[in-house]
């Protein structure tokens, strides 16, 4: 099916499952206007959005079955599998948020609805970048995902550290989002284009101008604050440590693969002749990123923090494969959110449930002696540090195979060693976690008897673990998945170069 | 056609801005500085124009637009601040530390 952005029934068909959750979204602001008081009001605010979620999937999986595409070049959505397969991804997290909070707000006596409403109008923003083909659409939707997270970071508003890690959020986002639009401003300037495809003909065979030089590198200082790679990582701790717990698991999850995405798409189909001016700076961030992440986090002693430093460290291997620029890189890239994202919601999950109502953050001694208490539940825990150690017969082992060998394949051998010399670190600070939850005695009787798990957290934290054991063991459709939509990318800029 | 001084005085304007939020300590300066940055950057779209067309001027729309929505924000969070602190000086809160 080609449908033609021009027109506005194409225009609306193409933007199908925004606009069904921008609308549903609507709705539930609205529904929440009238019921905002008590804790079945909160709940239902949250199955309503969980709705939501379901019905923009229901749209994204009308586009991709009946394989739209768009006519001619791209205006500013992109129509192909490498949006529809990161849109489910993106759903995916919303929806795992969603059911994720819904205790947890009533836990700590969060009872406002709208949080609910802020995590749909963040997750338009993140389609909308995954969506964009266009340098504006980007900076539009990133602006729109982020203004609803630093409200949701501060959501926990009486308590200082979440004020202040909004406010910290708030500042270095807005900071980096002024790099970024300067950097749309140069590449303007220097292409006279702000469409992908149309900067990439722009620059096939012409020389690289210095301002072109300047934009590309405001453009990745931009992302590098998004996704949090090092220098540019100085806010997620702090901000990862004071955000509500779910919202924690949101930002290292959603905002991190919307931000990935939304690179690999700019690099992979804007600039893909000025490789060699992209490919050394995104290649000394990945080491940077991958050795002080992995370093740092071993010395915390927090459970939160740890992940934020190790969310950190895993922006580095992504990066990783984003250095490759080829078609399999950017499978690998998709792959490997896939199986970080899984982990990484179902500790957050983990965390969420143990958190003791109104503390300032879970400690890793908190979970001494949990494996008695709450069996499965150490066990998923566990399996999704596993995971994100790269423990073999998991998901995350498969995913960071694929990172490594998009590298092997360009024939480049620093990155790979960094990848395997910082999981290797990484061991010292998730199996700590998995040893202090089985093998250490519980610090008092009723250390435990405030963990809590809802029947929807657990239905996400088992279907998780599920999926990265099964993946694991059997990860060829995802990988299929995975490679055939970023082969969807580059034919259309092969295609223009061939024009 | 001004556009060579235009870019100019936006790239230092855009650097003025850079080095207030890199330097200073009081939320709403650090506030204002992200602010002229962005207006910086609006300079240099309404220059750039001259060359290409009237995309810049659209573009300094969403801008406006998108610093708006950032400023009701922004000043949300910064009053949520100041009612634990008393102040908006960021002498407790290390924006560079992580």
């Amino acid at each position: 099916m080609n449908l033609d952005t021009h027109t506005p029934i194409g225009a609306a068909l193409a933007l199908l499952p925004e606009l069904v959750l921008t609308a549903w979204s609507l709705v539930v602001l609205l529904v929440v206007a009238w019921r905002h008081t008590t804790e079945r009001d909160s709940q239902l605010a949250g199955w309503l959005s969980f709705v939501g979620v379901a019905l923009s999937g229901v749209a994204l999986w009308w586009l991709w079955s009946h394989d739209a595409r768009s006519d001619g070049v791209p205006h500013m959505i992109a129509l192909d599998e490498f949006r529809y397969a990161s849109a489910a991804l993106i759903l995916g997290i919303t929806g795992a948020t969603t059911l994720l909070s819904i205790r947890y707000l009533t836990r700590q006596r969060l009872l406002a609805p709208e949080y609910h409403c802020l995590v749909l109008f963040a997750a338009v923003g993140m389609l909308l970048m995954a969506a964009a083909s266009d340098l504006i659409m980007v900076f539009l939707g990133l602006e729109v995902m982020s203004v609803s997270v630093y409200v949701l970071a501060g959501f926990d508003r009486f308590r200082r550290s979440s004020a202040e890690a909004a406010l910290k959020y708030f500042l270095i986002g807005a900071f980096a989002s002024g790099f970024l639009l300067y950097g749309i401003a140069l590449i303007w300037g220097a292409t006279g284009q702000t469409n992908l495809t149309l900067i990439a003909a722009q620059l096939t065979g012409a020389p690289t101008t210095l301002l072109l030089r300047l934009g590309l590198g405001m453009l990745l200082i931009g992302f590098a604050f998004k996704v949090s790679a090092v220098p540019f990582h100085m806010w997620a701790p702090d901000v990862y440590d004071g955000s509500p717990t779910p919202i924690t698991g949101f930002m290292a999850t959603g905002v991190k693969a919307a931000a990935f995405v939304a690179l690999v798409r700019v690099l992979n189909e804007g600039f893909p002749s000025a490789k060699e001016l992209w490919q050394p700076i995104i290649g000394a961030l990945a080491v940077a990123t991958i050795l002080f992440g992995n370093i740092v986090a071993l010395a915390q002693d927090s459970l939160k923090r740890m992940l934020a430093y190790s969310s950190v460290a895993h922006a580095g291997y992504i990066l990783v494969a984003v250095w490759a620029g080829t078609p399999f890189g950017s499978g690998a890239v998709l792959f490997y959110l896939a199986s970080y994202c899984m982990a990484t919601i179902g500790s957050f999950g983990m965390v969420a449930a143990v958190e003791h109502v109104g503390s300032r953050t879970v400690l890793i001694d908190d979970l001494e002696g949990l494996f008695e208490k709450r069996p499965w539940g150490s066990l998923s825990l566990a399996i999704c540090l596993l995971s994100l150690l790269g423990f073999p017969a998991t998901f995350g082992f498969v995913g960071k195979w694929y990172l490594i060998a998009s590298a092997l394949r360009e024939g480049h051998w620093i990155l790979p060693v960094a990848t395997v010399i910082g999981s290797a670190i990484s061991a010292g600070y998730y199996l700590p976690v998995v040893t202090a939850m089985t093998f250490k005695p519980e610090r008092s009787v009723d250390a435990h008897r405030q963990v809590a798990f809802s029947r929807a957290s657990k239905a996400i934290v088992a279907a998780v673990v599920g999926a990265t054991i099964l993946f694991g063991i059997w990860p060829t459709p995802v990988l299929d998945g995975a490679l055939a939509s970023a082969r969807s990318l580059t034919n259309l800029v092969s295609g223009m170069a061939e024009r | 056609m001004l556009l060579g001084p235009s870019l100019a005085l936006s790239a230092i304007l855009f650097s003025l801005g850079v080095a207030g939020v890199l330097l200073r300590r009081n939320a709403i300066v650090l506030f204002m500085c992200i602010e002229l940055m962005l207006n910086a950057v609006n300079l240099t779209f309404v220059a750039l124009s001259r060359l290409y067309g009237a995309g810049g001027y659209v573009m300094v729309f969403f801008v406006m637009t998108v610093a708006a929505a950032e400023a009701a924000v922004g000043l949300a969070i910064i009053l949520a601040i100041f009612r634990h602190e008393q102040s908006v000086d960021l002498e407790n809160i290390n924006l560079l530390r992580g």
